[in-house]
C-alpha cells in the first residue's frame, strides 16, 4: 500500500469507526423507537429481501449509464479537451515560429549595420593612409629641394674657400719673397717661395694632424 | 414520542416500492431506492452531455463544470494509475460521477440516498475488488501473488507479512463500502436526529420554543458538512478505485 493510502486509511479509519459509532447509535434509537411502536425493527439496511431488487437496479442502471459515459460522455469531452490542445500547442509554435522569424531579421539587419560601419571605418583608414602618404610624399620632395640647394650652396662654398686659400698660398709667397728680400737680403724666385709656403703648410699640417 | 407523530430517524432509509416487479421468485420492485439510482444516473448524464452540446472551445460556464469534472477524474486515474488507468477512465468517471450525484441528490429534502444502502455499495465496492483482481491475474498470471509479500520485508516477518497482506486485501471491498454506507448512514441519522430534537422542543411552546434554535442552528451546520461529505466520499470512493487497480497492474 501507498503511503497516500495508508494516510488517507488512517483519516477514514477514525471518519468510519465514528461513523459505524453512530451507526450502532441509530439501531439503538431504531429499537427505542420501535418499543415506542412507531418503527418496524432494525436498520432497513439490513432488510435481506429488499436487496435483490436494489442490486437488479444498481447493475441494470450502472451497465446503461456506464455505456452512455463511455460512448457520449467521455469522448465528447475528450475531443473538445484535446481539440483545444493541438489548437493551443499550433498557436504557440506559429507564435515561437514567429518570434524566430523576428529574431533572424533583426539578427540580419544587425550584421549588415555591422558591415556598413566596417565599411566606413575602412573608407576613413584608407583616406587617411592616402592623405598621409601624399603628405610624406610632398614633404620628401620638399627635402629634396632643400638638399640640392644646400649642396650647391656647399660647393660653392668649398670653392669659395679653396680659392681663397690659395689665393692666401700666393699672398703667403710674395710676402715670403719680401720678407727674405728685406731680412736675409735674399733674392728669392717666386717658385722657391711657393716651395717654402707648401712645405711649411705641409709641416703645419703634419703638427696639426700629429 | 407516537403521540407527536415523528418518525424515527431510520425511516428516511426505508425502501418503498414504486411499482412491482418479480423475476426468478426474487423481488425486484422498481423501488425509491432504484429511482434515485436512476435519478442521478440521468441528472448526471443529462448534465454532462448537454453542458457539452456545443462543444465550445472557448468553454461557457457549464462546459468548464463538465470539463473540470472530466479533468478532475482523469488526472486521479493518471495520477494514481499512469498511462495504462486509461482504458479503466470511463468506468471510474461513471463510478464518480454516479456516486456524487447520488450522494448529493440524497441532500434534497425528501428524496432518498441510496448510497446509505450498505448492499449498494457492498455491490459496488465487490465488483471493484473482483474486477481488480481479474485484471491484475490476467496482467500478472501467479507472479500477480506477490502483491502480498512486501518488497523489503525482514526473511523471518515474511510469513506473518503475507497473512496481514491477504487480510489487508480481502477486507478492502468490506472497507470500501462501510465507509461510505456508514458516513451516508451517520450524516443523513444526524440530520434527522436534530431535526426531530428541534420539532419536538418547538412542540412545548411558550418561551422555551426558543431552546429549538439550538438543534436548528446544528443542523445548518451539519448540512454544509454533509454536503462537504457527499462530495468527499464519492472522491475517496474513486480513488481509493484507482489505488486498488494500481496495485493489480503495477504490482506496488
Amino acid at each position: 500500500m501507498s503511503t497516500i493510502e495508508t494516510e488517507a486509511g488512517k483519516i477514514e479509519a477514525g471518519k468510519t469507526a465514528a461513523a459505524v459509532f453512530t451507526a450502532s447509535l441509530v439501531v439503538g434509537i431504531g429499537g427505542i423507537a420501535h418499543a415506542a411502536g412507531d418503527a418496524e425493527p432494525g436498520l432497513p439496511q439490513l432488510k435481506v429481501e429488499t436487496w435483490p431488487s436494489q442490486l437488479f437496479w444498481l447493475a441494470v442502471i450502472f451497465a446503461i449509464g456506464y455505456v452512455f459515459m463511455s460512448r457520449v460522455v467521455t469522448p465528447r469531452i475528450g475531443t473538445v479537451l484535446e481539440e483545444r490542445r493541438s489548437r493551443l500547442d499550433d498557436d504557440l509554435a506559429r507564435a515561437r515560429e514567429a518570434s524566430t522569424e523576428a529574431a533572424t531579421t533583426r539578427a540580419e539587419y544587425e550584421a549588415s549595420l555591422e558591415e556598413a560601419r566596417a565599411q566606413a571605418a575602412e573608407f576613413a583608414r584608407n583616406a587617411s593612409a592616402e592623405a598621409l602618404a601624399n603628405a610624406e610624399a610632398s614633404a620628401a620632395r620638399a627635402a629634396k629641394r632643400m638638399a640640392t640647394k644646400v649642396g650647391k650652396a656647399e660647393d660653392k662654398l668649398a670653392e669659395d674657400r679653396a680659392e681663397a686659400e690659395s689665393n692666401l698660398a700666393s699672398v703667403a709667397s710674395e710676402a715670403a719673397i719680401a720678407a727674405a728680400a728685406q731680412v736675409a737680403g735674399v733674392k728669392a724666385t717666386k717658385a722657391q717661395a711657393d716651395k717654402a709656403v707648401k712645405a711649411s703648410a705641409a709641416t703645419l699640417a703634419g703638427q696639426e694632424a700629429g | 414520542m407516537a403521540s407527536t407523530g415523528m418518525h424515527s430517524p431510520i425511516e428516511q432509509f426505508k425502501i418503498k416500492p414504486i411499482f412491482e416487479l418479480s423475476a426468478g421468485g426474487y423481488d425486484i420492485s422498481f423501488t425509491n431506492s432504484s429511482l434515485f439510482m436512476l435519478l442521478a444516473m440521468v441528472v448526471g448524464g443529462a448534465f454532462l452531455a448537454s453542458a457539452m452540446s456545443k462543444r465550445e472551445m472557448v468553454p461557457g460556464r457549464l462546459q468548464c463544470a463538465a470539463e473540470m469534472m472530466y479533468e478532475f477524474v482523469a488526472d486521479l486515474v493518471k495520477s494514481n494509475v499512469g498511462s495504462e488507468g486509461r482504458a479503466y477512465f470511463p468506468f471510474i468517471f461513471t463510478l464518480f460521477v454516479f456516486l456524487l450525484f447520488g450522494n448529493l441528490l440524497g441532500m434534497v429534502p425528501y428524496s432518498y440516498t441510496f448510497t446509505s444502502q450498505i448492499i449498494v455499495t457492498f455491490a459496488m465496492a465487490a465488483f471493484v475488488f473482483v474486477g481488480v483482481t481479474i485484471v491484475g491475474l490476467v496482467k500478472h498470471g501467479l507472479h500477480f501473488f506477490t502483491l502480498f509479500v512486501p518488497a523489503g520485508a525482514p526473511k523471518p516477518l515474511i510469513p506473518f507479512l503475507i497473512v496481514i497482506e491477504v487480510i489487508s486485501y480481502f477486507v478492502r471491498p468490506v472497507s470500501l463500502s462501510v465507509r461510505l454506507f456508514a458516513n451516508m448512514l451517520a450524516g443523513h441519522t444526524m440530520l434527522k436526529v436534530f431535526a426531530g430534537l428541534a420539532v419536538m422542543i418547538s412542540g412545548a411552546g411558550g418561551i422555551a420554543m426558543t431552546g429549538s434554535l439550538l438543534p436548528f442552528a446544528a443542523i445548518i451546520g451539519l448540512t454544509g458538512l454533509e454536503f462537504l461529505v457527499a462530495a468527499l466520499q464519492a472522491y475517496v470512493f474513486t480513488i481509493l478505485t484507482c489505488m486498488y487497480l494500481n496495485d493489480a497492474l503495477h504490482l506496488h
